[in-house]
This record gives structure tokens, sequence and C-alpha cells, in this order.
């Protein structure tokens, strides 16, 4: 098998990072985390992981959400590529329209999770957010 | 106060039929007594009349008898016929019959020959035959007063004048004589007899003393209340009647009607009767010669003027003693209603202020009858109205300020709610994400009773986290977060497809087919997310509840009310008397079926309330054993009513 895919979790969750990191390492893949939006971008550039799992809402109010968090990384032109997996507790149904009306500024996300989520949910979808 | 204007009304109308009814009647009874008195009256002024006809005739008769007594005519009477006149005896004769007021005075021998006559030209030596009231002396030799009749012969015998003043007196040359016939005795030997008498024809004096007596000669309106006449036969001889040129209307006749009944049968007459202009109460008597004979007749008759006067007098007096009652009797009457119905009057004015919502008010009445009942009981009314209202607005200001702490306590406790929900999410999150981590082997194999074991902390888990969404959605609907904010939306592009592609896998896992019979162009007017949240519990519990391997069927059309949506499932169905209670909060629905299952009984209870804020509503229909549908409306948008943001 070749080099490990690196997947950077951006969640405020310590439990479900600890819990998505047993998970995707048994699953063969290289974990990156921070709790800290802020943190991304500079992270991102830093180990240029082949996908983000993206929280929505952080702790503290002074970071940016995930959503804008990933406009940041779509205007970055050497950035915009890489897939993003949004996971959130937020109800999709509710709140997220851009799953199902696609829009441009969103292209970086390729999946709303809704969580809880179940692994071969997870898996499944950064699977095929990879392969594309 | 128009309750007294009412009785005094009623009051006055059976006054007014009253006096009618006793007006009428007095006019009756006047009437009748007033025409009875004018019968009796008239009646007794004939009495009264004859009377002094009779006394009159007296006189006469006393005169004669004076007379008769004389030693000088006894004396006279048995001297022979023939010789020189008695100058004295004549001149004597003649005096006493001027100063009786007498026409006649004549002196026949038992052999009815004249001897001697008291008036010029004092013829004497005839013989008189037919008189009747010589006939009756010479018969009974006893003293006669009557009324005869003379003919031509005798009046020319009689003396001068007496013939013309018949004929003047109504034309007839016959006299009706008035006076007396006394026989002399010498010794109980008949020497004659002495006759005197007034002749009736154009005497004034005899009517008028007789009207004088009777009617005392009064006037009514410048006629006369009385008049008297004397009838010879049927003709008017003598009479106080004046004709229009202010004469004596003699000469005329009486109405065949009276002549008849009074002439012919010898009956007394009484009516009305026209004489010259006015109408008079009459009566006609006969009167009759000594021998019985019906020889002429005496009127009277009294003005009936004088007795319509009276009468209209008399009705007007009662009439105004009535009236004058009456008005008494309304003015008592309306005083005392006033006393009456005043306390009425209060009543109804405080009554009025009552109902106009000043619960102050009460009436006065210290009447101790029925009205002052009344008003008490209005008093006392009125206190517990005051007391009920004043109590009504304590409880309501309780009442609004328990709502309000309740409705605070609610929205605190659906804020706490949403805020623990949503600080549970994450922690449940990662649970759920390590649980299955592990229970699907991720970190190494699992024996059967380990695997066995995570599955039911895995059920468990789920149902809490469904439990916390439902609860989050609850509270943010209930907290009005979710207001609806109606677009137009595309029911299958917008809506369920959305849901369904989150619901996929699940799908998948029990073998679940989908029959989208959604009709692609249908457009609904709803807020997208509420909607969103309709069907995804619907089809969760589809999902959730229906057979495995069985079908989910979507369904949608437009109708005359709206949009018609329904969500079914095969499978066990909802016995049909739990089907109301579905829509509940905290409605489990119970059965072997569903056993293993438990739902959070709040996921239809939201759906109901979204719809409702929406002005539509949903309902379940089951067949028990094959099928469950969901059917949920929304109206059309022209015909929302408002129950959006009313919610609290």
């Amino acid at each position: 098998m070749s080099e490990k895919k690196k997947i950077l979790v951006a969640d405020d969750d310590v439990q479900l990072v600890d819990s998505l990191r047993t998970l995707l390492e048994s699953a063969g893949y290289q974990i990156f985390s921070t709790y800290r939006s802020e943190k991304v971008v500079e992270i991102v550039k830093d180990v240029a992981p082949d996908l983000i799992l993206l929280d929505v809402m952080f702790a503290g109010e002074s970071g940016p959400d995930g959503f804008e968090v990933s406009r940041v990384l779509h205007e970055e032109p050497a950035l915009k590529d890489i897939p993003v997996l949004i996971l959130s507790g937020v109800r999709k149904v509710m709140d997220l329209p851009f799953k199902y009306e696609p829009d441009e500024r969103w292209m970086p996300v390729k999946a709303f999770i809704e969580k809880p989520v179940k692994p071969d949910v997870l898996l499944g979808e950064i699977k095929k957010a990879l392969e594309l | 106060m128009k309750l007294q204007t009412r009785f005094l009304a009623g009051l006055l109308a059976v006054f007014v039929f009253m006096a009618l009814v006793a007006s009428l009647a007095t006019i009756l009874w006047v009437n009748r007594n007033t025409i009875q008195e004018a019968q009796n009256r008239v009646e007794l002024q004939m009495q009264s009349a004859s009377d002094l006809f009779q006394m009159n005739q007296t006189r006469t008769h006393i005169a004669l008898q004076a007379l008769a007594e004389s030693p000088r005519l006894r004396e006279f009477l048995q001297a022979p016929e023939e010789g020189r006149i008695d100058l004295p005896m004549r001149e004597r004769l003649e005096s006493v019959r001027v100063k009786y007021g007498q026409d006649i005075l004549t002196v026949v021998d038992a052999g009815r020959r004249v001897r001697m006559r008291g008036r010029p030209p004092f013829n004497r030596g005839d013989r008189i035959s037919g008189d009747a009231l010589i006939e009756r002396a010479l018969l009974e030799r006893a003293d006669v007063v009557g009324t005869v009749l003379l003919g031509p012969e005798r009046l020319k015998m009689e003396g001068r004048g007496l013939f013309e003043q018949c004929l003047e007196s109504g034309g007839e040359p016959r006299g009706m004589l008035a006076g007396a016939a006394v026989p002399v005795f010498e010794d109980g030997r008949l020497l004659g007899i002495l006759e005197m008498g007034v002749l009736l024809n154009g005497s004034t004096g005899f009517v008028d003393r007789i009207r004088d007596g009777v009617f005392a000669n009064a006037t009514f309106r410048d006629k006369p209340i009385g008049t008297a006449t004397i009838f010879m036969g049927d003709r008017r001889i003598s009479t106080n009647v004046v004709d229009g040129e202010g004469r004596r209307a003699v000469g005329t006749r009486a109405s065949d009607e009276v002549r008849r009944r009074v002439i012919g049968e010898g009956m007394t007459w009484t009516g009305k009767a026209w004489v010259v202009d006015a109408r008079y109460l009459s009566r006609y008597d006969p009167i009759r010669d000594p021998d019985g004979r019906v020889i002429g007749m005496l009127y009277l008759g009294e003005l009936e003027d004088r007795y319509l006067a009276i009468r209209t007098r008399t009705v007007f007096q009662v009439l105004g003693i009535i009236l004058s009652g009456m008005l008494l009797t309304l003015v008592i009457a309306s005083i005392i209603t006033r006393h009456v119905l005043d306390p009425v009057h209060r009543l109804s004015l405080a009554t009025q202020r009552l109902s106009g919502g000043d619960l102050t008010s009460r009436v006065e009445v210290r009447s101790g009858d029925e009205i002052g009942e009344l008003a008490g009981s209005f008093n006392v009314m009125a206190a517990r109205l005051h007391e009920r209202e004043a109590e009504l607005r304590q409880k309501q200001r309780e009442l609004e300020s328990v709502n309000t702490e309740l409705a605070a306590t609610n929205r605190n406790y659906m804020e706490m709610l949403g805020f623990v929900s949503h600080e549970l999410k994450n922690p449940l999150a990662s649970a759920i994400m390590s649980l299955h981590t592990v229970k699907d082997g991720y970190v190494g194999p699992l024996n059967e009773d380990q695997k066995k074991s995570l599955d039911s902390v895995a059920g468990s888990l789920d149902y809490f986290n469904d439990m916390i969404k439902n609860y989050l959605d609850l509270s943010r609907l209930e907290k009005g977060e979710l207001a609806a904010r109606r677009t137009d939306l595309a029911l299958r592009r917008d809506v369920a497809a959305p849901i369904l592609a989150g619901l996929e896998r699940e799908m998948e896992q029990r073998r679940m087919r989908l029959e989208d019979r959604l009709p692609g162009d249908l457009v609904v007017h709803a807020d997208r997310d509420l909607l969103r949240i309709v069907y995804d519990n619907l089809l969760s519990n589809a999902i959730k509840y229906g057979k495995p391997g069985g079908s989910i069927t979507l369904e949608a059309r437009s109708d005359p009310e709206g949009i018609l949506m329904s969500v079914s499932n095969q499978g066990a169905g909802i016995p049909e008397d739990k089907l109301p209670r579905l829509f509940k909060k905290f409605s489990r629905i119970e059965s072997t079926a569903q056993s293993g299952k438990k739902g959070t009984g709040l996921g239809l209870y939201i759906c109901r309330e979204i719809l409702e804020k929406h002005g539509g509503r949903i309902w379940a229909e089951s067949e028990e054993g094959k099928s469950a549908t969901f059917l949920f409306r929304l109206p059309r948008p022209g015909d929302i009513r408002m129950k959006e943001d009313g919610h609290e």
C-alpha cells in the first residue's frame, strides 16, 4: 500500500476527535487534528491533507465557523481542490442547503454528514470523496 | 315615565268608555224621565184646568143660588105674566149678570117660557126648548152646572151681539155656554128656572184664566209656556194661542185624529202637536153637556222646548259631573301611580346603570310592598354581582400572572432543554462513533455475546439520539424560533429529495422499496425547513415501523382545498382506536408489532404543530395488519388562516 492518505479532523469535541482517530487509523488513514477552527488553514498549508473533516460550530466565539473556513479554503487556489466533508451536529434538513443546491462557493464540500454518524457511513463518504 | 303614561292611558280609555256608557244611559234616562214628567204634568195641568173651569161655573152657580133665594124673584115669578115690565127686577138681573161677568141671565117659568132676561134688549115671552141645563134642572128639580150648545135663534133672543160674537169667533152660528141652571121654589112648588152663563165663543177671560192659573202666564224664549183652547165640536172658539199677526187663532179645526178620538170616542188625546210655530206637549179633554153628550174639547199645551231645554241641561249637568269626576280620578290616579311607579322608575334607572357596567348601582326603595322586595332583591343581586366581579378580577389577575409565569417557565424550560440537548449531542455523537467502531470490529474482533451487548447499547443510543433531535425541534418550535416563512417550493426537489437522500442508507438496511409518486412539478407554499422536518419524521417512522422488505409510498396532489400529501408504509398498521391519539404529545403506539422500537412520542406531535402553523392539518389512516398512511394537507396560499407566529 502506498503512502497513507492524510485526513485533517477539525472538531472542538475532544472525545469525538479521539474516537474518529481510533476509527480512521484502524481504517488505514493518517490523522491530523485540531480543536480550533482558526488553525485549520494553517495546518492545511502545513501538512497538505488529502481530505478535511470539518465541524461547523466550534466552541468559543473568536474563530470562524466551518462554512467560513471552507470558503477561505476555496478561495486559495492551492487549497481549493482538497475535498471537505462537513461533519456537524446541526440538523442538515433545516440549516444546510448547499449539498443539494450546489453552489460554487461550497465546491470543496463534498458531503454533509450529520452527527452522530455510523462508522461505515463515514468511511463510505470518505472513500467516495477521495476517489473523486 | 313610560309605565305611568301607559297606565294613565289605560285608565283614560276605561274612563272614556265608562263616560260614553254613562252619558248614553243618562240621555236615555233623562229623556224618558223628562217625557214621563211632562206627561204627568200635562195631566195635572189638565186637572187644574178642569178645576178652574168648574170653579168658574161654581161662582155662577153660587150667584144664581143667591138670586133664587130672593123673595123678590119668587114674587116676580108668581105675579101675572101680563102687565107692565118690572123694571127694578130687570135692573137687578142685569146688574148681577154684569157683576159676575156673565153673558146671559135668563128667568123662565116652569113652562120654559122666558119671563125676563138680564141683557138688552131684554127680550121675553119666548119659549126655550132643548136647553139641557134648563131641562135637567126642571127634571131633577135641582141645580145643574154645565156647558150647553145654543142655536142661532136662541142666541139672537138672548141678547144683542151674541150671535155676531159667535160668527166672529169661529164662523159658526152656534154658541157654547158655560153656566148653571137653578130652580126656584115656593113652598116646594117649582116656580121657574134661573139660567146664567158665559158664551165661550170668542171669550178670552176664560181661557186666559186657565192659562194664568196653570202656567202663570210664563214665557220661554218669547213663547208662552202654556196655552189653553176651547173647542166647540172640533172648532177653536176661544184660545190664547196667537197667530202670526197677533190675533187669537180661532176658527180653525182640530186634526182628524184628535176629533175622532175625543169628539167621536169621548176619550182624551195626549201627544205632541204643532201649534202655530212650536211643538207643544198637548192634551185634549172632551167637554160634555149635562146629558153627557160631547159637545166640545178643552185643550192644554205646554211648550216642548222647555222640556227639551230641561233635558239638555240635565244631560249636561250629569255629563259635567261624570267628566269632572273622571278628571279628578285621573289626577288622583296620576298622583298615586307616580307615587307607586317612582320606585319602579328608579329601579329601572339603577338596572340601566348596572347593565351599563356600574356595579355599585343601588336603588333606595323603602316601601314594604312587592316593589320594595324587588328593590331589595335588586340590591342584593347588584352587591353579589359586584363581589363576584371583584373575585373574578382577582382570579383573572392571578391567572394572568400564573400564565405569564408559566409561559416564562415553559420558555426557560425549552431553552434549557434545547441547551441541554445540544450539549448532549456532541458527547452522544462521539459515544455512538466509538461504540460502533468497536461493535463493527474496527479495533479487533468481538465474540457474539459482546456484539449482542453492544447492539443493545447502540439501540439505546439511537433512541437517545432521536429523542434529543425531537426535543431540539420541539424547543425551537415552542420558542417560536421556527416561524413559518413560506415560499413557493418544488415539493419533490426542495423538500422530499434531500430527506430521502439522507435516509437512503437506512432504507437499504431494512431492504425497503420507495414508491415515489410525487408529481415532479407540484409546487407547495410552505416553510421549507419545517416541511422537511415533517417529511423527515414521517419517513423515519415509515422506515422504523414499516415491514422490512416492504414499500414506502409518497403521494401528493392538488385539490380544491389545497395540496394533499401522504406517506404510507406496509406493515402492522395502527389500531383504529389509537388513531386519534397519535398526534398528542408523548403519545406512543404500543403494540406487539412495535415492541422493541421505542419512539419519543414527539415526532408526530411536531408534525401536527408544523402543519397547524401553516393552517393545515394532519391525520392518519390505517388498514390494520396491512398498512399505515399519514395524510396531511396544506391550504392554498389565499386560504391560509394565519396561525403562524401566533404560536406561543
